[in-house]
């Protein structure tokens, strides 16, 4: 048994090895991941360090501030930009479509601007050439290509009456050909991994948490690459014939790579409609006027507060206060702003996902789909880096208003100043206290409960296949 | 003749059925361009109403200052969007189309992005120039591939050579049904699209089915060419979808990386950086600096000299202006480049029909990159004139009241676009014309066996 399985792994290995079209299809495609790799590299580097020698200035900036009214400091504000993942270079993901920098500032929420496709041509749309794309688009189409005639052929050359003549099985030669076309289609996996496993080793931020996503990327790109290997030699068994063997694995091609995605996405678009930012602005403006202006002296809620404070320190007006009143009203409001425009912000993230989770679920129907999330999760590219990058800059930003806010309370007095007085100022000293925009990515342990689900779907593609197998060898026919 | 061939081609139950598959999927193509457009027209509707009501409501609040007040008013300049771009939604998706602007530094507002979800814009949209630069082409190859290989495969082919004589011309006659057929599809497409948008009958509607036509076009004569070299069936799909992966993926995606590198914006970071800093560093300097630069920017307002005060409004927005001022040589630079980028992509894809295709309908539809610089310029002018109109009001201290304010609308910016029929259609007819050339040379001789 075992024997034949590898004797007709070799000859099958053989036959492509000679055939005129794999020298082609092989040069180019290394040519593409030697492009995809050096593209992908140059821009990794040039943006980092745009963006770390930016956020070095605005840090320098920040502690070479003279002495301040702190309130000043708060709106001076800082900026903070967004670190790519050094895997990023094999699996783009999002990237081109997220932003890369955002001005963070007291009272203010902004949106991270200047992202890739805001500046780009039409052109981007067509989509990122990096290694993971190479995988995942083109790979199963040359894997479909070497693979339609693996069992078509056999059977119209009369060759298949022979092999089971000499008492080959229908599991040694279904497995026997996935064999042979896992072992060509390694050929084109190989040089990407060597590219992977280096990027985790010479880019290594944290190298063992690097290395451990490297491995399982290298992990599930390989039962990728074996579901495909099955789908294409399973198809060419139950053809009719070498040419609709082929039409049929192009058709599966198409609609895992071009058409699933898109119309689903475009589906749960159309099924969860998002708001405009206009309306998401006006709603979120809405709800601060409903719950008061610390601006207004007659507004309920604040003079609520004023009254409470005036009762508790015993004083007759603010300014007896023994802390700064508006700093502390300041922080009220911070706190009341900051928590409406969150809870705006997680119903229009709770839209987004639902409009994601149509095209997440056609993974079970597309194991590209399946394999893309996955990928761009473990690579730091995906919808759940980007959320975590604009987290960590608003709890930041808000962490720098109430530390400005505390300063005020505690340090500047809460005399009135006349027209032509010197403003309050308190000492630089103080800046270098709030520490530096230092941003995390998510850790392998924070992604870890997240990325169960795109595992299983992949692992429930190769059983799938590998029982289809098993019905295959009972019922085909040989001719 | 044709009757034969039209009535051999209908009972072909695969063919029509892949023909009415596109149908739908245009049709759906244009639902979601229609969702998309209503959605945008929503949201334009939905700003006039809340500009209205925000300049309302600061007006009764704030005022006693005219400076206060304008530090809160936001005025909005909205990107008109033309009814072409609800067929090709392009950009547009990805770039902001209103923007509501306080007179305060411009260059910290202009880049703002509007919401969405970056998901979608990866997996991008499923809109008419989708169907017509993807799928199109793969309808056209399954319609062609096996056209003379067919008939020499099934045995047919020494048949019809002693029937008809001229086999080219039935080879001809074969391809002309199946123009004729995906050539209807797309009419009634856009029939269809004519029909739900309104679209206006001018040049702009003219060009954009003149490119879809002759985009169409070209996939045909280079599957004549493919067919032209007389190989079997199998290769011939093999090497038409080679040509289409190549076309729609391969070349888009290396050109992109190669622009993306070629023409690196750290200029946006930088501008972002200089005009935090031009303006707030302001505060700290003698007022004399800002002040001598502002005079000399705006001599016009010299005549409002800065009161003795420890803060005033005129210093105020003088500090504001410094920001745009010294972030200038950071904004043209980026400018600049964009502008490099925007170009070099449209020469490259002179050689590559489904990129020019797509840049050309996104530009008819104004949903380019060039829409969007000419609506960021259009941005600072607006900016720039609500500045000069309010400047000597804040700085005269004139009171809040004096102004009507009820007349500060939503403005609308539709910017120009220019059709130069040679540059959008030459390209894909040029192409046609010599692969078509090609095709009908290389089918002077039948080969009826291989």
């Amino acid at each position: 048994m075992q024997n034949n399985l590898f004797l007709i792994a070799r000859q099958h290995w053989r036959s492509v090895l000679s055939s005129k079209a794999l020298l082609p299809l092989l040069s180019l495609f290394y040519v593409l991941l030697l492009y995809a790799t050096l593209t992908g590299w140059q821009n990794y580097h040039a943006q980092n360090q745009v963006r770390k020698s930016q956020q070095a200035q605005v840090r320098h900036d920040w502690e070479g501030s003279p002495d301040k009214h702190p309130h000043r400091m708060a709106h001076y504000g800082y900026l903070a930009f967004r670190i790519k993942h050094p895997l990023s270079i094999f699996d783009y993901g999002l990237e081109s479509y997220t932003g890369n920098a955002i001005f963070l500032e007291a009272h203010r929420q902004n949106t991270t601007n200047f992202s890739e496709a805001s500046f780009s041509s039409s052109l981007l749309r067509f989509g990122d050439i990096s290694l993971a794309m190479l995988l995942q688009i083109l790979l199963p189409l040359l894997i479909f290509f070497l693979g339609f005639n693996s069992i078509s052929a056999e059977r119209e050359n009369g060759t298949l009456k022979m092999l089971f003549g000499q008492g080959v099985k229908w599991s040694e030669l279904l497995f026997g050909k996935t064999l042979s076309l896992l072992a060509i289609s390694s050929l084109f996996f190989l040089p990407a991994a060597l590219v992977l496993l280096g990027i985790g080793i010479f880019e290594a931020a944290q190298f063992s948490e690097n290395l451990s996503r490297v491995g399982v990327l290298l992990g599930i790109y390989t039962i990728y690459i074996g579901i495909l290997c099955l789908v294409a030699v399973g198809v060419s068994a139950t053809s009719p014939g070498s040419k609709s063997a082929l039409l049929r694995l192009l058709g599966l091609w198409l609609l895992w790579a071009i058409v699933l995605p898109r119309s689903t996405q475009a589906l749960g678009n159309y099924l969860h409609p998002s708001p405009s930012k206009v309306a998401f602005d006006a709603a979120i403006e809405h709800d601060l006027i409903r719950e008061g202006d610390s601006h207004n002296p007659d507004d309920p809620h604040y003079k609520a507060i004023k009254d409470s404070l005036l009762r508790v320190y015993q004083v007759d007006s603010v300014q007896q206060l023994p802390f700064n009143y508006s700093g502390f009203i300041m922080t009220e409001g911070e706190r009341i702003s900051a928590d409406i425009y969150n809870r705006h912000l997680n119903r229009l993230l709770q839209i987004y996902d639902r409009q994601n989770r149509l095209a997440e679920s056609s993974a079970w129907l597309n194991p590209i789909a399946a394999l893309r999330n996955s990928s761009m999760r473990l690579a730091g590219s995906d919808f759940a880096a980007y959320r975590h990058f604009q987290q960590q800059a608003e709890t930041f930003r808000y962490h720098l208003a109430q530390e400005m806010n505390r300063l005020q309370m505690r340090l500047i007095s809460n005399k009135k100043l006349g027209p032509n007085d010197k403003p309050y100022q308190i000492s630089r000293k103080y800046w270098s206290e709030l520490h530096d925009f230092d941003y995390r990515f998510l850790s392998m342990k924070q992604l870890n409960p997240s990325l169960w689900s795109g595992y299983l779907v992949l692992l429930a593609w190769l059983m799938g296949l590998l029982l289809v197998f098993w019905v295959l060898i009972k019922r085909l026919q040989i001719v | 003749m044709y009757q034969l061939e039209i009535k051999r081609f209908l009972r072909s139950k695969g063919m029509v059925s892949a023909l009415l598959t596109l149908l739908v999927i245009g049709v759906l193509s244009l639902c979601i361009g229609q969702q998309f457009v209503q959605k945008q027209t929503q949201a334009q509707a939905e700003i006039a109403r809340f500009q209205a009501e925000h300049i309302n409501r600061n007006v009764q609040f704030f005022d006693k200052e005219m400076g206060l007040l304008l530090y809160y008013l936001r005025f909005t300049l909205v990107n008109s969007s033309h009814p072409l771009n609800a067929l090709s939604i392009g950009q547009r998706d990805v770039n902001n189309s209103i923007q509501s602007l306080t007179i305060r530094g411009l260059e910290n507002q202009k880049y703002d992005t509007d919401l969405h979800n970056p998901v979608n814009l990866l997996l991008g949209n499923l809109d008419f120039s989708f169907v017509l630069v993807y799928l199109f082409p793969l309808l056209i190859i399954a319609l062609s591939y096996n056209l003379l290989a067919e008939e020499r495969e099934g045995g047919t082919l020494r048949l019809l050579a002693s029937q008809t004589g001229q086999v080219s011309l039935f080879l001809l006659r074969k391809i002309g049904i199946r123009v004729l057929a995906i050539g209807l599809c797309l009419l009634i497409l856009l029939g269809v699209a004519l029909f739900m948008f309104q679209l206006p009958w001018n040049a702009e509607t003219l060009a954009f089915c003149a490119i879809a036509l002759a985009y169409v076009l070209f996939w045909f004569s280079l599957s004549a060419w493919v067919i032209s070299w007389q190989r079997s069936s199998g290769f011939n799909a093999a090497m038409l979808l080679a040509f289409w992966v190549l076309l729609t993926i391969l070349a888009p995606v290396g050109i992109n990386a190669y622009l993306i590198n070629r023409y690196p914006v750290p200029e946006a970071l930088s501008v972002m950086v200089k005009q935090r800093e031009g303006y707030h560093e302001k505060w700290d300097l003698d007022k004399a600096v800002t002040m001598d630069k502002f005079y000399a920017h705006y001599p016009q307002f010299k005549r409002f000299p800065l009161p003795d005060k420890t803060f005033s409004w005129l210093w105020y927005y003088a500090m504001q202006q410094m920001g745009d001022d010294e972030s200038r040589a950071a904004t043209l630079e980026l400018k600049s480049k964009l502008k490099q980028r925007e170009e070099s992509s449209r020469r490259l894809a002179y050689f590559c029909p489904p990129i020019h295709a797509q840049l050309s309908l996104n530009h008819l539809a104004g949903a380019d990159l060039s829409n969007h610089l000419q609506f960021l310029e259009a941005t600072a002018r607006f900016h720039e004139k609500n500045r000069l109109y309010f400047y000597p009001r804040i700085f005269g201290d004139e009171p809040v009241h004096n102004e009507k304010w009820g007349a500060f609308k939503v403005e609308k910016f539709q910017a120009a676009v220019p059709i130069n029929w040679f540059s959008s259609l030459g390209p894909l007819l040029l192409l046609s014309v010599g692969l078509l050339g090609f095709g009908l040379y290389g089918l002077r001789q039948i080969k009826i066996e291989h």
